[in-house]
């Protein structure tokens, strides 16, 4: 999505990217960039939560009104209601060996699929 | 002035380091490390144009639901056979269904049942009701994930651009999921 939005912008749109992967988006470098601290899949506010949404939208906007220049990131204010999930994403903390093992079956697993899929499409 | 006597946040609430938790994770169950694009300058065109008369192009990494595609609940474990490799487009004045259990959103801590939270397509309706925004273009569109670097910017980007462009676009909204 960043790599998109790099294409847009240089080719004379303006773009702003809604977010909640701080590090992705910026390690690529985007234009503006709206960065939710929330879990990933929230990128446009809290779910069934207009006003969350509503404010998360507007600061995009306000971005690409306002931004003064390239790699602009705003950091929503906007708490996740839940305390502790930073922690969960990827966690390896609490894998058995076991469940590493099946982890890795079940990736190649989704790569088969994926693979099969693309190659049809 | 700042209130001096405001707590420090907690030590570990910061962003989460989303590359090395996925560096780490994927080289324990004994894959290659995935490369991230890089760069560090990028591209900048002001907005030409008063947001309120600006035409406004929205594009997501959501999935059109395929219902011979298996699970693509809310409570769907990652499923790639939703995934799609080929840029689309729907109205803007249709409620979509698009889903994103073709990608890795935090399941530990998400339940994308509500669309907006995704899609912010509603929001964007009453951003142009309001008069905060011109008008939509007629399409959103639909970016690809899981796709080489290459194929990103040699396919997709450049397809985005072109229905942008057809759409007549001033500016583009981008959310991935």
């Amino acid at each position: 999505m960043s790599l998109a939005a790099r294409h847009l912008e240089a080719n004379g749109i303006p773009t702003v990217i809604m977010g909640c992967a701080k590090d992705i988006v910026e390690h690529c470098g985007v234009p503006r960039f709206v960065w939710s601290d929330f879990p990933l899949g929230n990128s446009a506010g809290r779910p069934f939560d207009a006003g969350s949404q509503r404010e998360t939208l507007e600061l995009a906007l306000r971005l690409l009104e306002c931004a003064p220049a390239a790699r602009t990131t705003v950091h929503s204010a906007q708490r996740w209601p839940v305390e502790g999930w930073k922690q969960h994403y990827l966690d390896l903390a609490k894998l058995t060996s076991d469940e590493i093992a099946e982890r890795r079956k079940e990736f190649d697993v989704v790569k088969a699929v994926a693979k099969a899929k693309r190659e049809g499409a | 002035m700042s209130d001096q006597r405001e707590p420090f946040a907690a030590e570990l609430d910061v962003p989460v380091p989303y590359m090395q938790r996925t560096r780490e994770y994927y080289q324990t169950l004994g894959f290659a490390p995935y490369r991230w694009a890089h760069y560090v300058t990028a591209p900048f065109t002001p907005l030409a144009l008063p947001l309120s008369r600006a035409r406004v192009a929205l594009i997501s990494t959501a999935a059109p639901y395929e219902p011979e595609a298996g699970d693509q609940s809310p409570s769907a474990p990652y499923n790639a056979a939703a995934k799609f490799y080929q840029v689309y487009s729907a109205p803007v004045d249709e409620k979509p269904d698009v889903r994103i259990s073709h990608v890795g959103y935090d399941r530990a801590n998400t339940v994308p049942d509500d669309i907006d939270a995704y899609l912010p397509l509603a929001r964007l309706h009453e951003a142009v009701a309001a008069g905060r925004i011109g008008s939509l273009t007629p399409r959103f569109h639909g970016a690809p994930t899981n796709r080489s670097h290459r194929v990103t910017m040699e396919t997709d980007a450049p397809e985005l651009l072109r229905r942008c462009r057809e759409d007549g676009a001033d500016a583009a909204v981008l959310v991935p999921s």
